[in-house]
């Protein structure tokens, strides 16, 4: 029997500085907690390979964060050897790092490559000295230039960009220049992100404060198309919401491998303070400061899959579940959408049977459509990318 | 037997204590232990010990061995502190031989002090000023006690300053009840007349009426009659509150007791009406009975159709224990199938729709409060018109006449002019002034109901920094000019937000209106006009523009639960909001008429 192959999702928590609209769990200055951490890091994973029924293929991993790129070399070594001992990496892995421009250097990159990553994703967010400034990113574009050349100089031939639009105070021109310059470093990948307020950041403070405008839904969703065009023109597939990327001489694209796992609800073990996994029918979520995690990790003893000592939710996903939330992750994916043969070969009831009303519904608001050879495939209409919740929301709850 | 009792009320402010002196009197007395006294125990509805007012009235015996060494059976009639229940309040005196009236010491004298001290002298009733929370910094109970001296004649000193928080004082206050107010008087062995000043629902019970008994006595075996409803009964069961409901065997003139009447409806039982003997009846009921009306009415309607059996139901069975709450089927365009329902005042719908909320868990929409008007009409009829939807045509109207009110003000002085303006703003006439006190004025206006229903209260507070304090009473139906506003959402009358207004007000109404709206309704997927027309000529218009982007940036770490989670409380807001024709509108734009001011 084929197993399915997993992802591995580890979180790296630490930054030099948080940035003022980031509310990802994330600490600034705990950078000496980094070697303790690590070594908790590889006990879980150690646990986690011992707990599984059998061993574990596995296909990608992503370094996220928090900032990865803080990691020495060496720290990336051992947590990379603990998952070759516990897991079977496939042919073909994708292993991306998270890096902020500005704490690379063309060795540290070298090094990197060597170690196996292959995919490097820049958190390059905006060309603009305001809008770096306003976000309280810590690099200048001139390091995003740089970074990109030398990592492409390393080796590195698939490397993705995150950008951020809708920011307060940042005009159409603003964007389209960001956009542009990012474009002319010719990257594999782009990800673009409207700014959310989120609860508890600087941000939602200074716009409650007045100190900042609020968001223009209707500048952002302008800044949104007017983008999707240019990708379009620049060669670029959009294959989910926010993500586009170039066609490789293959004719396939330059798809992150590991989002894709998510967004196909396919399972994907999550490791370090924070992190989120779902495999075995449970998704489980670890806990969430830095010391706790050590000692978590450090006084714990092996669980019962997917769980380790690390784990503070653990929440069973029954068919129901499932069913509604493959539909909210996979309906992300702009083009594959959800195969009605897939749902019924995944879960033995058709779409129409579990979800017809909540489709009809849609389709009927010109919000989903269906597409693809046979008709078989349901998606977003283009109109229903940026209408995405109240596509998403018909399949949650009850 | 009868001079060893005293059946007494407490008259206060809201706030100004008087559930808490009504409590440390249960416990100094021993009528409750320490161990049972939840927090004011006459209040026994959840809603009311958060509103601090006591909403249905209720009777206490309390059993008092006083300094002389005698016992005395003191009975505690509770009063309800709010204007909406006058008629209530009236009864309830009415069943006393005196009253506690209670004013805080930080507060002073307020409107419905006043207005329930009126009441209570017109009831012949002696009066036991208190003046309460003399524990706190900012008390002044000297200027207090001025004020209540040149009010009621009783000299300052003799007030008896208290504290019912930390019990100080409090057994002068019992004593004073032994002293000063008199026994009841009546005839044990006259025709039965017995006083129901309140009532409520028992399951097995039925009806359980609160009587005070004025002339003859009540047997278990009795064959009682309702003398204005015209109903003979056998009581299934009659007793005393102590403070539970405690069986006896007999009532006799001067008690305050209860009798379980087995009847299933309170409409059948209502407050004023008198209990005689079928078999020896009284020749005359008490005085003062009337049925009382309902002053203001809203449509409240399910939010899912499904409901509305589940509505019905609930509503019936507020109207078990509450008269005075009506309501009769009615359709809306827009909001389908509910009901049309009558209260005595906005509190009195506040209550109501919190308990339908929270009581029968029930998602309900509740439309602007309107005013009952009096409509006469070309054929020569005279038609009742509740809901302003059903305002006939222009074309078909001779007159309209609306409720007008008297208020009563009571403030500091430096507010007069503010409330001056607030009141004339609101079509209001000025009556009279007078100073009851130094510092103070008492301001009389006549003013149509419909201007007072819509945030009057809260402005004043507001104008007045909380100061201020009003009463008001019905006075007669009036003519004015007075139109329908209607206000369409995308292309469609929405019956349920129409509201009848002055001609002259029509116009900036509409564009209150109209922009108030357009910040309400959130962004559909499509542009919704919205227009207010008034006389049919279109006033004020706006759209809402289509919703463009909304839509969750990545699942961060593949951590889906928390988007997903995001998601269903959108989803659940979605939910809430109420279908009009294809349109979502939330609960708060259908009272949007209300909040104009805040524009």
């Amino acid at each position: 029997m084929m197993m399915a192959n997993y992802s591995i999702y580890l979180h790296i928590p630490f930054c030099h500085h948080r940035c003022s609209y980031c509310d990802f769990n994330t600490y600034a200055g705990q950078e000496q907690r980094i070697p303790a951490y690590v070594e908790a890091l590889c006990r879980e994973i150690n646990l986690a390979a011992q707990s599984s029924p059998n061993p574990l293929a596995i296909h990608t991993i992503f370094f996220g964060g928090g900032t990865p790129s803080l990691l020495p070399p060496e720290q990336l070594d051992k947590i990379l050897t603990a998952l070759r001992q516990g897991f079977t990496f496939q042919q073909d892995m994708e292993i991306t790092l998270e890096a902020n421009p500005g704490t690379l250097a063309p060795g540290y990159l070298e090094t990197l490559h060597e170690l196996g990553f292959n995919r490097l994703s820049l958190g390059m967010q905006s060309a603009n000295p305001e809008d770096l400034a306003l976000l309280e990113r810590q690099h200048q574009y001139f390091e995003v230039i740089q970074s990109v050349k030398w990592a492409r100089q390393a080796g590195f031939n698939n490397v993705n960009l995150d950008l951020i639009f809708g920011i307060p105070h940042q005009t159409m021109e603003r964007w389209q220049a960001t956009l542009g310059l990012a474009l002319g470093l010719n990257p594999e990948h782009l990800s673009l992100y409207a700014l959310t307020l989120e609860h508890g950041t600087p941000f939602q403070r200074w716009t409650e404060r007045g100190l900042i405008p609020l968001a223009d839904d209707d500048l952002a969703a302008d800044m949104y198309e007017w983008a999707s065009e240019r990708l379009d023109t620049a060669g670029y597939c959009q294959y989910e919401i926010s993500n586009w990327a170039r066609r490789k001489t293959d004719g396939d694209i330059y798809a992150c491998l590991h989002n894709l796992q998510y967004w196909r609800n396919q399972p994907y073990l999550g490791f370090g303070a924070g992190a989120h996994g779902s495999a075995a029918g449970y998704r489980t979520a670890d806990v969430l400061g830095i010391q706790a995690y050590i000692a978590h990790c450090a006084g714990g003893s092996g669980k019962p899959f997917p769980t380790t000592p690390a784990t503070i939710t653990s929440t069973p996903i029954d068919r129901r579940t499932e069913m509604q939330e493959t539909m909210m992750v996979g309906l992300r994916l702009t083009e594959e959408g959800v195969s009605a043969r897939r749902f019924k070969q995944r879960f033995g009831e058709s779409l129409a049977e579990v979800f017809g009303n909540e489709i009809a519904y849609l389709v009927g608001l010109g919000l989903l459509e269906w597409a693809g050879e046979d008709n078989e495939t349901l998606r977003l209409t283009r109109r229903g990318r940026l209408l995405g919740n109240q596509v998403f929301m018909q399949f949650v709850g009850d | 037997m009868s001079d060893s009792i005293r059946n007494f009320c407490i008259i206060a402010h809201v706030d100004h204590g008087k559930s808490t002196l009504a409590d440390r009197m249960l416990q100094m007395t021993g009528t409750i232990s320490d161990r049972e006294m939840t927090e004011q125990v006459l209040d026994t509805m959840d809603l009311e010990r958060e509103k601090g007012v006591t909403i249905k009235a209720s009777a206490v015996r309390m059993s008092y061995t006083a300094k002389n060494g005698r016992v005395y059976e003191l009975n505690l009639i509770d009063t309800p502190g709010h204007v909406d229940f006058n008629y209530e309040v009236s009864r309830a005196l009415l069943a006393c031989e005196g009253a506690l009236l209670v004013v805080d010491a930080t507060q002073g004298i307020e409107a419905q002090t006043l207005a329930n001290l009126y009441m209570a002298l017109d009831a012949d009733l002696v009066i036991v000023p208190v003046i309460n929370k003399i524990d706190l910094i900012s008390a002044r109970p000297d200027e207090v006690a001025q004020d209540i001296s040149s009010l009621l004649g009783t000299s300052p000193e003799k007030i008896i300053r208290i504290s019912a928080k930390d019990g100080t004082n409090v057994d002068q206050v019992l004593e004073s009840i032994v002293c000063d107010v008199p026994p009841p008087i009546g005839e044990d062995d006259a025709p039965l007349q017995a006083l129901i000043f309140d009532s409520h629902y028992d399951a097995y019970k039925g009806v359980v009426a609160y009587l005070r008994v004025f002339a003859g006595s009540i047997h278990l075996s009795d064959t009682l009659r309702l003398m204005a409803a015209g109903v003979d009964l056998k009581p299934v069961e009659i007793g005393v509150f102590a403070p539970d409901m405690h069986p006896m065997e007999i009532l006799t003139a001067g008690d305050v007791g209860y009798v379980a009447t087995g009847l299933k409806t309170v409409s059948e039982c209502r407050v004023g009406d008198t209990f005689t003997h079928a078999a020896q009846p009284a020749e005359a009921p008490l005085p003062g009975y009337r049925k009382v009306k309902p002053m203001v009415f809203a449509g409240v309607y399910p939010v899912e159709g499904e409901d509305y059996g589940n509505l019905k139901d609930a509503l019936e069975k507020l109207q078990l224990n509450d008269a005075s709450l009506v309501y009769s089927p009615e359709t809306s365009q827009a909001l389908n199938f509910g009901f049309r329902c009558g209260f005595l005042g906005l509190f009195h719908m506040e209550i109501i729709q919190e308990r339908l909320e929270r009581e029968y868990d029930l998602d309900i929409v509740v439309t602007a409060p309107s005013v009952e008007y009096e409509v006469l009409v070309r054929s020569g009829e005279t038609l009742q018109i509740s809901s302003p939807a059903k305002l006939p045509d222009e074309a078909e109207i001779l007159e309209v006449r609306e409720p007008w009110m008297k208020i009563q003000i009571i403030s500091p002085t430096e507010y007069y002019g503010t409330i001056m303006d607030l009141a004339t703003r609101r079509r209001g006439i000025f009556r009279e002034q007078d100073f009851p006190a130094p510092n103070r004025v008492q301001l009389s206006f006549d003013i149509p109901l419909s201007e007072i229903i819509v945030d009057f209260f809260d402005e004043l507070k507001s104008r007045t920094r909380g100061y201020a304090s009003m009463d008001y009473q019905f006075a007669e139906y009036r003519r004015d000019d007075l139109v329908k506003l209607e206000v369409l959402v995308n292309g469609e009358s929405v019956d349920a937000l129409a509201a009848i207004v002055h001609r002259q007000d029509a116009y900036h109404k509409g564009q209150a209106l109209v922009t108030k709206l357009k910040s309400i309704i959130p962004r559909q997927l499509f542009d919704v006009p919205i227009q207010a027309s008034a006389a049919g000529r279109v006033i004020s218009r706006a759209t809402v523009k289509a919703v463009r982007k909304d839509v969750l940036a990545k699942c961060y770490g593949g951590d889906i639960t928390r988007k997903k989670k995001l998601l269903e409380k959108q989803k659940r807001g979605k939910k809430r909001m109420k279908m009009v024709g294809s349109v979502e509108i939330p609960q708060e734009a259908f009272m949007a008429i209300l909040r104009l001011e805040e524009e």
